[in-house]
């Protein structure tokens, strides 16, 4: 089983979707879609896709002379860079890098780039600009065949200001390319320019938020103490504006930092229009100065073209969802004051007010993660340097991309990168790794810390930041080169720690000396002045520069299945025990196995049920909606171990946990067309992988309304669905006991609509219908061969036993169905006492001589009575003699109330009176016949498949179980010795007053096979064809054509064509199902014309169903029934046919 | 590395590795610093992952060095667990009296433990919050302030309740009667206490009698330096080595598990 588990698991994630997005991998090839990849290096939003690439120049023109530091501008004057041009619907992109992203393009070039990634980052030299801030391009006119674009931007032209020495930015391209592609490059580029044009509105609302327009716009260096009244607001660049940026600014060179972007910002533009080249990668790996360093981040993380998409999705998210409370805002509320409670700003309310706003919209967006303990300390971080939209967008991109699952409710991405970074230390650290395995010191137990919260409370905050600086830029590999670097420098005395202890205490006291100097004696001043934090960045980036981000991706893809199982196994372990009482009655095994088939079924459910979606959304040619836009989208859903996964199967997913449970459960066509599974085959068949096709090639459900009853009893509130906790009490109840009696009483249960304890002549049909649906595919052996108990207790037909001995279980089991019909009305309560006054008087010989026999009384005495003495059964007597008939007058009142009241009761004999079946009846009725007892004995509990038991053991367990428990034959004075006891005590006592049930049931068989019942049986079944009829009206089940069986012939003759028309699909079975028949019209059936009474009593139905219900007879089973002509049986039949 | 125990440290010492768990914010972080400073504080950090502190225990034969292990109580943080409670000698795990699905939770823990952690744990049930009842004398503070969390409708859990229900008395912020969580903690072998980090009623109490269930035979011996109280949590003495005993290795928690 466990084996099964991982074998599926495996297989799923070859398939799956990759939920890490760095790159994600697409379900089809096990490789990093491209558009992913392209997403990757731009840092853009899911949304964009890689439309049209090209080989370009980029020519940066002469820095504008106005000249300070011309020199510096001289020596990078006319900057060229070759690379690839790319474009999206949204974003033009140049990067260095030689990659391509078109769907066409080779597979190599995709994992060159993730190569080539470290030391300038993902995004090389370049630009990615969003089209909306190009202002116009231009072709230039070039004596050369070159085919020269010159691109103008808003940089710096969007705000009212005017900046001093301000000359707009002009980028010059120059394709590289054949003049058609080219073309085809400028004709994409002009479609998106002219979309781009919507977003300017967007762009001017972000670039203003940015501290980089305010910086360049000369404000700060004017407004030197309110010589400018009007002087423009600094943006909000960060709690640190109010409560001071950690750390010595001078110590940190604020103010030189600060110069030398603003002067890389007017050379190579701002925020969107910023341009990449070698200085900038340089600036970050420095640190990056206080003000400006909120808005890098946005820029290199992507997050800033988030917010350009919705600029005010964080203040609509908190509007809309103002006043709402839920468990992650109470997990919020709690760690508010415990956030980075060291800087000033979060012991005042206006950042615990930030830091509570943006947690808790973040929250609302993405309810599946919801809050994790850490992303308090991390959003606390940010919110010193961002303003709260803008830390709201970059926690979307962490959580989505940069950390991917790692705050999750399983954390599972917490704990892969554990693994990843515990596997990287044994590769480049191989003595401490052996060191720390054989001193049993768990290195995740220290570095997840570290992960988790990206060395905020590691490191000295200053420090932290540092790495953040770079961990933007180049993404989750730096948290790794950091780690690793931290144990390198620390590898000596790390190597004498021998516990968890000591372990953590060294590595704690070396952050805490960070800023002292790495080579405290040494001669060399410069080397005195090195840190072991500069240390630490150069060990990091330089040694282990070979941790690339393939490198990780390669990692976590190795490890992700061993994680992503030990989270499941655990979160089995721990639901499975947390089932409660009721589950105690199912063995170990087959909890787990319930648990894996519950969330496998929901997991494939899920999937499939997100491709049709997807679909659908394809064909709608839907806009994603606004929230979608932080909402990962190729992320795979259902999984148990990759967080939060739906908890409830409605009632089509239920179907298929049936379907893989039971053999019943299973339609009858294997790959059926049905219109709910659009898109389902085509989509299985092109995916190759092992899981896909196993859930392809599963059998569909069935769905039958017994299947429907099982879900609305074991759901809670049905509607929510079924919890795992439900279908395992309701598995529990029917499994749990080997008593026949429980399985015969929750059957009953299932088809008492009103708890009343009365199941109505509707039921009793639906419960037939029920046992012919749960038995159409054989009895898997736990139905033994006839008995010699059946002839003891049918003697008098002998000669139809000889016949019925040769047929099968299935065969014989149709007999015993019918049987079961007409016994169960046979015994029938009428249900409406209001009509026993009138119809007292319409008594008539029949239901006189009904009474003789009737025993379906209402508790058990009364089964126990018949046997003595018949005449002393008083209820049964009075409750029998109402039942009119022959009255053929249904008035109308009685017939309206007949019509309310037709969903809980139905009349026997007549329509005026409803009659209903009780427990004890059912009971008897199972119990009388020796089929239906094994039935309810053993085959119906077995029949759902828990732990994979090989079959043949859990056969003959259950055959002999079958054999040695209450069979007729236990019950009379054949039973064998040894087991009789046994046998006897269970059924006495689980039925509670059926005592001596041997002799009891005995005489009531006796009863049964009289014929002084025949008349009333016929009645009652002319009767059930109506209900039936009725019944299908309401229901229009399409899986069952059952109008083919609208008549009272049906219920005998017509359980042949039940099976030949609903679930006949291959002749074989059909032709059992004719040899039912034959059966049924030799042995058991009697077809008797309809008589004058029953036309007249259809007359005053309105059923369409008229005629149909005049043609047919109704069976009886009797010794009589014997005489019943071969005429008949044909008029049955034919009219069967005719119906079908 | 390990030396005799010097003549300065007549007892001997030895470490034992435990593991805090429960429920968020029923106050288990609490109860360690209550521990290891005497101390108590409104806003604790919280635990991300796990904390590691160190405390001594002096018992009348032995020193005993406590590696505490106080895990996150958030849910999420659960499937981590394994990470901490692997090869723990003694565990603590600690419910609200004020809240009984805290207690719930506290019983899927010790059955977590007695089946994946280390054979002969010593655990000990803990009802913390004590100060919050009528017992403690100062009933007057509510438990209302208090954020209902996980409160996972278990039916054995609401019978349990049902069935007790008489044994709070009114205006009383228990919600945990004593004599059930003792009923549970004697069914299953648990050491048991109630406590209350914030006056500190208990707390040593607890750490007493793990020491001394802890059995002479599963402990280390390491160089003992008295019964000095570990004030700061890493006090970073890497000579305080010590033997690391086959035992600990041999421990059945899977490697591995679930990191």
């Amino acid at each position: 089983m466990l084996q099964w588990n991982s074998f599926v698991q495996k297989a799923q994630s070859l398939i799956d979707p990759a939920n890490f997005n760095i790159p994600a991998l697409s379900s089809s090839d096990h490789n990093p879609s491209k558009a992913s990849l392209f997403r990757q290096q731009f840092r853009l939003p899911d949304s964009q896709n890689p439309l049209q690439e090209i080989t370009a120049d980029l020519v940066l023109p002469l820095p504008n002379s106005s000249g300070t530091q011309g020199d510096r501008r001289v020596d990078r004057a006319g900057a060229r860079y070759t690379g690839r041009l790319h474009l999206s619907e949204r974003f033009i992109c140049f990067s260095t890098q030689p990659t391509s992203f078109l769907p066409s393009a080779s597979l190599t070039a995709s994992t060159n780039w993730t190569g080539q990634t470290h030391g300038t980052g993902p995004s090389g030299n370049g630009f990615t600009l969003p089209l909306s801030c190009i202002r116009r391009v231009e072709r230039l006119h070039s004596a050369s065949h070159v085919f020269s674009l010159a691109l103008t931007t808003w940089n710096g032209l969007l705000s009212k200001q005017q900046e001093p020495n301000f000359v707009p930015q002009r980028l010059i391209i120059q394709l590289v390319g054949s003049r058609q592609s080219s073309e085809r490059f400028c004709d994409c580029l002009k479609k998106g320019l002219r979309e781009g044009m919507k977003e300017v509105d967007n762009l001017r609302l972000v670039v203003s938020d940015c501290y980089s327009e305010y910086l360049l716009s000369g404000a700060k260096g004017k407004s030197q103490e309110g010589n400018e009244a009007d002087a423009r607001q600094p943006p909000d660049a960060g709690l640190g504006m109010i409560f001071r940026y950690p750390g010595d600014a001078r110590k940190l060179r604020d103010r030189s930092k600060m110069r030398l972007w603003g002067e890389y910002f007017r050379e190579n533009g701002r925020n969107t229009t910023l341009v990449r080249q070698p200085t900038f990668h340089k600036l970050i790996r420095v640190g990056l100065p206080n003000r400006l360093r909120g808005e890098i981040w946005e820029l290199t993380s992507g997050s800033l073209f988030l917010r350009l998409r919705s600029p005010n999705l964080y203040q609509e998210t908190l509007a809309q969802f103002q006043g709402q409370e839920s468990l992650a805002i109470d997990e919020i509320e709690k760690d508010l004051n415990r956030s980075l409670p060291e800087y000033p700003g979060f012991q005042s309310e206006e950042g615990i007010g930030r830091l509570r706003r943006v947690l808790t919209a973040y929250s609302w967006i993405n309810a599946e993660i919801g809050y994790c303990q850490a992303m308090n300390i991390v959003v606390a971080a940010l919110l010193i340097y961002m303003s709260e939209a803008q830390a709201f967008s970059l926690l979307s991109v962490l959580c989505d991309r940069l950390l991917p699952g790692y705050y999750s409710t399983t954390m599972y991405g917490t704990l892969l990168d554990q693994k990843v970074f515990e596997s990287l230390v044994e590769k480049t650290m191989p003595v401490l790794w052996d060191h720390l395995g054989k001193f049993d010191v768990q290195l995740s137990v220290v570095s997840l810390p570290w992960f988790l919260s990206l060395y905020i409370n590691s490191m000295p905050l200053v420090f932290a930041f540092r790495v953040l600086d770079v961990f933007f830029l180049e993404g989750p590999k730096v948290l790794f080169q950091v780690g690793l670097a931290i144990l390198r420098v620390n590898g000596e005395e790390l190597l004498d720690v021998q516990d968890d202890g000591s372990f953590i205490s060294v590595l704690k006291s070396y952050f805490s000396r960070l800023d002292e100097s790495a080579h405290p004696r040494s001669e060399n001043p410069k080397l005195r002045a090195i840190t072991r934090f500069q240390e630490l960045m150069v060990v990091a980036f330089k040694e282990f520069s070979g941790i690339t981000h393939s490198t990780i991706t390669e990692q976590r893809e190795k490890h992700k299945d061993a994680v992503l199982e030990n989270i499941e196994n655990f979160a089995k372990r721990t639901s499975i025990r947390n089932l409660g009482p009721e589950s105690k009655r199912l063995s170990v095994d087959d909890l787990g196995t319930i648990y894996d088939r519950f969330y496998e079924t929901l997991y494939q459910w899920q999937q499939h049920q997100r491709l049709i979606e997807e679909e659908r959304k394809r064909q709608e040619k839907k806009k994603s909606e606004r929230l979608s836009i932080l909402a990962p989208t190729e992320s795979e859903v259902g999984r148990v171990g990759l967080g939060p996964s739906p908890t409830h199967m409605d009632y089509e997913a239920f179907r298929e946990f049936l379907a893989a449970t039971s053999k019943w459960a299973a339609g009858d066509s294997p790959a059926p067309s049905r219109k709910n599974y659009p898109g389902d085959q085509g989509y299985h068949s092109q995916k190759g992988s092992t899981k896909s096709l196993l859930w392809a090639n599963r059998r569909l459900p069935a769905d039958h309304e017994f299947m429907q009853r099982l879900y609305r009893k074991w759901a809670t509130d049905p509607t929510e669905g079924l919890s795992l906790q439900n279908v395992v009490n309701g598995l529990a109840r029917l499994k749990g006991s080997p008593d026949i009696m429980n399985n015969i009483n929750y059957f009953f249960d299932l088809y008492d609509d009103s708890g009343s304890g009365e199941v109505d002549r509707e039921g009793i049909l639906k419960m037939s219908e029920a046992l012919l649906f749960l038995s159409r595919r054989g009895f898997e052996g736990t139905i033994s061969a006839p008995t010699q108990s059946l002839e003891d207790l049918n003697g008098p037909r002998d000669r139809e036993h000889a016949e019925q001995n040769r047929l099968t279980a299935d065969e014989r089991f149709l007999g015993s169905v019918s049987a079961f019909i007409r016994r169960c009305f046979e015994y029938a309560d009428p249900s409406h006492p209001q009509n026993q006054g009138t119809a007292k008087n319409n008594v008539t010989e029949a239901a006189e001589k009904l009474d003789s026999f009737a025993i379906g009384g209402d508790d058990d005495e009364d089964l126990i009575d018949v046997d003595g003495d018949s005449k002393s059964n008083k209820s049964p007597v009075s409750e029998a003699s109402p039942r009119p008939a022959k009255s053929n007058n249904p008035n109308a009142t009685t017939r309206g109330q007949n019509r309310q009241a037709s969903e809980s009761a139905n009349p026997a004999l007549d329509p005026n009176n409803p009659l209903h079946i009780t427990l004890p009846t059912f009971r008897m009725v199972v119990l009388a016949d020796e089929l239906l007892e094994q039935f309810f004995e053993s085959y119906f509990p077995q029949s759902f498949h828990l732990s994979d038991h090989p079959h043949p053991a859990a056969l003959a367990a259950s055959s002999s179980l079958s054999s040695n428990l209450t069979t007729f034959s236990n019950l009379g004075s054949l039973r064998s010795p040894q087991l009789g006891a046994a046998s006897g005590v269970s059924v006495a006592g689980a039925s509670g007053g059926i005592v001596p049930p041997g002799k009891g049931l005995r005489g009531v068989l006796d009863n049964i096979v009289t014929d002084g019942i025949r008349m009333a049986a016929e009645r009652e079944l002319e009767r059930n064809a109506l209900g039936r009829d009725e019944d299908d009206d309401e229901e229009d089940e399409e899986d069952y054509p059952r109008r083919a069986d609208a008549s009272a012939a049906a219920m005998a003759g017509g359980i042949g064509s039940w099976g030949a028309g609903a679930y006949g699909a291959d002749p074989e079975r059909r032709s059992v199902r004719e040899a039912d028949r034959d059966l049924l019209e030799g042995a058991e059936v009697v077809s008797v014309r309809g008589k004058d009474e029953s036309s007249s009593l259809l007359e005053g139905n309105e059923d369409s169903e008229l005629p149909a219900n005049k043609a047919v007879g109704s069976p009886t089973d009797h010794s009589g029934g014997n005489s019943s002509s071969n005429h008949d049986v044909e008029v049955v039949s034919k009219v069967v046919e005719f119906d079908s | 590395m390990s030396e005799p125990a010097s003549a300065n440290a007549p007892k001997p010492s030895s470490s034992v590795k435990l593991v805090l768990l429960g429920e968020a914010a029923v106050g288990k972080s609490s109860l360690v610093l209550r521990f290891v400073n005497n101390d108590f504080q409104e806003n604790k950090e919280p635990t991300i992952g796990a904390a590691f502190l160190t405390q001594k225990c002096s018992l009348p034969t032995r020193t005993i060095k406590f590696e505490i292990w106080d895990t996150a109580g958030q849910e999420r943080f659960a499937s981590l667990a394994p990470m901490y409670y692997r090869n723990a000698q003694a565990a603590l795990v600690v419910y609200d009296v004020t809240k009984p699905s805290s207690l719930t939770k506290a019983k899927h823990w010790v059955a977590e433990l007695q089946r994946q952690a280390s054979p002969g744990i010593v655990i000990a049930l803990v009802g913390n919050k004590l100060d919050l009842t009528n017992d403690s004398g100062d009933a007057s503070e509510s438990a209302a302030t208090e954020n209902e969390f996980e409160s996972t409708p278990n039916a054995d859990e609401a019978a349990g309740e049902e069935g007790e229900e008489q044994d709070v008395t009114p205006g009383d912020a228990r919600k945990v009667p004593t004599r059930e969580a003792n009923t549970y903690a004697e069914e299953e072998g648990l050491l048991f206490f109630e406590t209350s980090a914030k006056t500190g009623t208990n707390v040593v109490d607890v750490f007493t009698a793990i020491a001394n269930a802890i059995p002479e035979s599963s402990l280390k011996t390491g160089r003992g330096t008295g019964a000095g109280t570990g004030q700061t949590a890493l006090s970073g003495r890497s000579e305080d080595s010590r033997v690391n005993l086959g035992d600990r290795n041999a421990a059945t928690a899977k490697e591995g598990c679930a990191c």
